[in-house]
């Protein structure tokens, strides 16, 4: 069978969220069961477009490395987290991606975590995706990022 | 170019953790390629890592879509002279028949050689619909370097699968 392969520039601004490397845990971040299948679920689902450093690459895959957290600074931004493309429309299930999100934010940005951090739950993560953000996302993205440079972390 | 190097490492050292007793009994009992069915031979020089990497049915090509790098002057982990690999990639699982054992293989395109379109192989397992384009192997993944040319695919092992239940 003749193999089709698509050249799908625009595809890869949806996989928002997903790359990364596991690196050794002394404990499992808060909302996070099993930090070893989280690894697993961000290898399979995030990591191809993100890179395992989740650096990302400029025009197509945003970095989460040192941004993510950011956007719990701001009003919205929780809700951006959830309705991006690549998280709301992921094959995971509610429960797994909550616990992937919580991961890759303590993984890639602990430090700008707000102290006051709650985990993501199943459920919230149920109402959010179904809202998923489409062409919106990359300029909501800009203007949440612009106000959180405005902001101190909580 | 480090998250490449990266998955090349882990690759590298994911292998000779295999169990190589449980590896040799495999091969002697039957052990079944997981797309072909067919007895698995241990011509890639290593028990732990059983069958040809230049052929489809090698085990590690159970989710490519695309044209086998070894089969173009590079391997069956690195890229053929004249090409850059692409480190945003698809990655899916396959079975070792030598341990039973699932691995996580990165998928990464080499791009910027001449496209002959020889040594295609197609197997698909994980592959999900363009839809989810994170899940799909039929995005040509030359992104993040500097040509979009389509050459061929490796297959990287970046690390061992956990066990479903």
């Amino acid at each position: 069978m003749a193999c089709r392969r698509i050249l799908l520039t625009v595809a890869l601004a949806g996989c928002a969220l997903l790359g990364g490397a596991a690196r050794a845990q002394s404990s499992a971040p808060a909302g996070v069961e099993n930090p070893q299948l989280a690894w697993q679920h961000w290898t399979l689902n995030c990591q191809g477009c993100h890179r395992p450093d989740a650096t990302g690459s400029a025009g197509t895959t945003p970095s989460l490395a040192g941004t993510a957290a950011k956007f719990l600074w701001v009003p919205g931004g929780r809700e951006y987290l959830v309705r991006v493309p690549g998280v709301a429309t992921s094959a995971l299930s509610n429960a797994d991606l909550a616990e992937v999100l919580n991961w890759l934010l303590w993984r890639f940005d602990a430090d700008n975590l707000p102290s006051n951090f709650q985990p993501f739950t199943a459920a919230e993560i149920g109402g959010l995706r179904a809202r998923p953000l489409r062409l919106e996302a990359s300029q909501m993205r800009a203007d949440l990022l612009s106000k959180a440079a405005g902001s101190a972390r909580p | 170019m480090f998250s490449v190097l990266g998955g090349l490492l882990a690759g590298a050292a994911a292998l000779p953790l295999l169990p190589v007793a449980r590896a040799q009994e495999r091969a002697t009992d039957g052990g079944a390629d997981p797309n072909s069915g067919e007895p698995a031979p241990l011509n890639s020089g290593n028990p732990q890592d059983p069958g040809d990497p230049s052929k489809c049915d090698y085990w590690r090509y159970c989710a490519i879509d695309g044209s086998l790098c070894s089969c173009y002057g590079g391997t069956v982990n690195s890229c053929p002279p004249g090409t850059e690999m692409s480190p945003i990639t698809w990655i899916g699982t396959c079975r070792n028949p030598a341990d039973q054992r699932s691995y996580i293989i990165s998928y990464n395109d080499c791009c910027g050689g001449v496209a002959w379109g020889r040594c295609q192989c197609q197997n698909n397992q994980g592959d999900r619909p363009v839809v989810r384009p994170q899940n799909n192997n039929e995005v040509t993944w030359c992104f993040g370097i500097q040509s979009q040319t389509y050459t061929c695919t490796v297959s990287v092992i970046l690390g061992v699968a956990l066990e479903q239940k």
